[in-house]
């Protein structure tokens, strides 16, 4: 899946809306290329979460087309989908979305085993260590902050190979030391992959080296 | 994969109670004894009846119309028509029909000697070969044979023996006195007549007639017999897999045609036996169709309690295929195990009915029929069939 393009993409809800403003995303053609470091800025409510939505396939009311490579979305099966889940895109919800009757180590564990184990005990404990939340790792997720739930859902996000890592508002419970500390980890496991993110967030940032800074 | 069930059971918990899981597992373990036991009940009364007949397997049976006082004047009625026999032939409960051939020229016998003297008009018949039960090396005719091998009734012998001679103040005879005694056969009819010496070669317990070689009645009926005599069968006998079998019964009550009672005796039992069993095995049915409903229900209430849990997996990659057989493994092995506890059940309950049978006398198997096995497995099978349609229909509206 070498890259994503959006083909005249808008989500119906909004398509009043959007349809009288410009931008970079809605309603034009753009193709992320793989590798990119994108970052999308956005104000609240300019459809920043059901971009995300809509690049991961998790909702189809949409205008346009969505392609992974040459392939329009809508035509993947599920168990293609999930496949690509498993080897091709990560994500990062801004909503967190982790079980909350599993402990911090399950949610994380869950989806390091998914597609064929990807990292040991000992490197999740590494990654688990440099986000300072060790104390916390086999506490169930319902009884976590919501920044030591950030802190989980970001690794559970680096524990499958991936080319491209989708990122909604990653550290917004996050306090500007442990969003650099969260950010230095993903930099390095993208890098390790060779692996492009698209990265949505309210306002500018300095986390990482972007390639490209696009308005919603 | 294991640690990724423990985690997907974590995550999916059941959304059904233990009580009622126990309950319906209970259910669904009766529907299933009920079910074999009535395969297994039908398997072992066919094994006593049929046990010692298992080796040459077919009866056979002489069938005549019932003679009432409405047709008894009408000779031709009394006898088998072509299209009649025709039908007969189509049944599925029979392997062969055989009409019995009467003579249709005169027959008397006397005997030469002195000791033992008697003189009777008679009558003869014949069927195949194949269709007697008595076994005999001179049973054969040729064209220019003097002799004639003849086949009695053994009811004959009987009367003779225990009601006639010792009656008349005759002797009474052994079966190889009376089968060696000379009787001289005369023939007559199309102004021919002819002697010949009757030579008895075996009495028979199947065919209540005298008995000559078909070719003889051919032959003598050709030459002896008168075409406007040539006569359809007023007799036939029947070669059946199984006399008991209750169609056979009923095709002869509905055609009016009588047989010997004793052979058909079994299929009023059979009837019973049958009607009781469809009646158990019927239950066990309903009960197996309405267990599989339930747990089909609880795999629903499962999959509706955990959607958002399920929509989640999803969504983090888990592949419908992963969630199918994670589901399937958490509902199947119970099944299994169900099954195969009902299995041990039944199988104890026929180890019992054999030792206790065997008291009186009758022998079942230890052991349970190939029938019931095989049932339990269809079981299991359909058993898969649905909780894995349930899964995969189920499934599918969540993604």
């Amino acid at each position: 899946m070498p890259s994503i393009t959006l083909h005249q993409v808008v989500p119906i809800p909004l398509s009043d809306r959007l349809e009288k403003r410009t931008s970079q995303i809605w309603n034009t053609d753009i193709v992320l290329k793989q590798g990119e470091w994108i970052k999308i800025k956005a104000s609240s409510g300019s459809g920043k979460t059901t971009l995300v939505h809509i690049l991961y396939k998790l909702r189809n009311d949409y205008k346009g087309n969505v392609l992974y490579g040459n392939q329009n979305i809508q035509a993947i099966p599920a168990e293609a989908l999930a496949s690509i889940r498993q080897k091709s895109i990560s994500i990062i919800f801004q909503d967190l979305r982790l079980f909350p009757q599993l402990t911090a180590f399950e949610n994380i564990q869950l989806k390091n085993i998914l597609g064929g184990v990807m990292y040991t005990e000992k490197e999740i404990m590494l990654m688990v260590e440099r986000l300072q939340i060790t104390h916390i790792i086999q506490h169930k997720a319902q009884t976590l902050s919501y920044g030591e739930q950030q802190r989980v859902a970001i690794i559970r996000a680096l524990m499958q190979p991936f080319e491209w890592l989708i990122m909604d508002e990653p550290f917004s419970h996050l306090d500007i030391n442990n969003a650099t500390l969260a950010a230095q980890l993903i930099t390095e496991e993208c890098t390790k992959r060779n692996a492009g993110f698209i990265l949505t967030d309210l306002d500018n940032d300095t986390h990482f080296v972007y390639t490209q800074q696009l308005n919603l | 994969m294991t640690v990724l069930n423990t985690l997907l059971q974590k995550t999916i918990r059941g959304g059904v109670g233990k009580s009622r899981f126990i309950m319906a597992g209970i259910g669904l373990g009766i529907a299933i004894i009920l079910l074999l036991a009535a395969i297994q009940a039908y398997m072992d009364f066919r094994e006593l009846l049929y046990g010692n007949q298992q080796n040459n397997g077919a009866e056979f049976l002489v069938i005549n119309k019932i003679i009432t006082n409405q047709n008894m004047a009408q000779k031709e009625a009394l006898r088998f028509t072509p299209t009649e026999i025709e039908e007969i032939k189509k049944q599925d409960f029979l392997d062969a029909v055989e009409p019995v051939q009467s003579s249709t020229f005169k027959v008397s016998a006397q005997s030469p000697s002195a000791t033992l003297p008697f003189y009777t008009d008679l009558f003869f018949e014949a069927v195949d070969t194949t269709f007697l039960d008595v076994k005999a090396d001179d049973w054969k005719w040729k064209e220019d044979q003097d002799e004639l091998p003849i086949i009695l009734p053994n009811d004959f012998f009987d009367l003779y023996n225990f009601a006639f001679a010792p009656s008349q103040g005759l002797p009474q005879l052994s079966a190889e006195t009376f089968m060696a005694l000379p009787i001289e056969i005369h023939i007559s009819g199309n102004g021919l007549s002819k002697k010949m010496m009757g030579h008895i070669v075996g009495l028979s317990d199947r065919i209540t007639s005298v008995l000559v070689p078909k070719n003889f009645i051919v032959w003598a009926n050709k030459h002896f017999g008168t075409e406007a005599e040539k006569k359809a069968p007023s007799r036939l006998v029947i070669k059946v897999k199984d006399p008991s079998n209750p169609a056979l019964t009923e095709f002869l009550k509905k055609h009016q045609y009588s047989t010997n009672q004793e052979k058909t005796r079994f299929s009023k039992y059979r009837s019973i036996v049958e009607t009781i069993v469809s009646a158990v095995g019927g239950i066990g049915f309903t009960m197996l169709f309405f267990a599989l409903l339930v747990f089909s229900l609880f795999i629903q209430l499962t999959i509706e309690h955990a959607k958002s849990e399920i929509e989640l997996l999803i969504t983090l990659g888990v592949s419908p295929k992963q969630l199918r057989q994670f589901l399937l493994k958490l509902f199947f092995p119970i099944h299994i195990i169900i099954t195969l506890l009902c299995l041990g059940i039944i199988e104890l309950l026929q180890w019992q009915l054999s030792i206790y049978l065997t008291t009186k006398n009758m022998i079942i198997g230890t052991y349970l029929s190939w029938v019931s096995v095989l049932a339990c497995g269809i079981v299991l099978f359909v058993v898969y069939i649905v909780l894995y349609s349930t899964i995969r229909k189920y499934i599918k509206r969540k993604i």
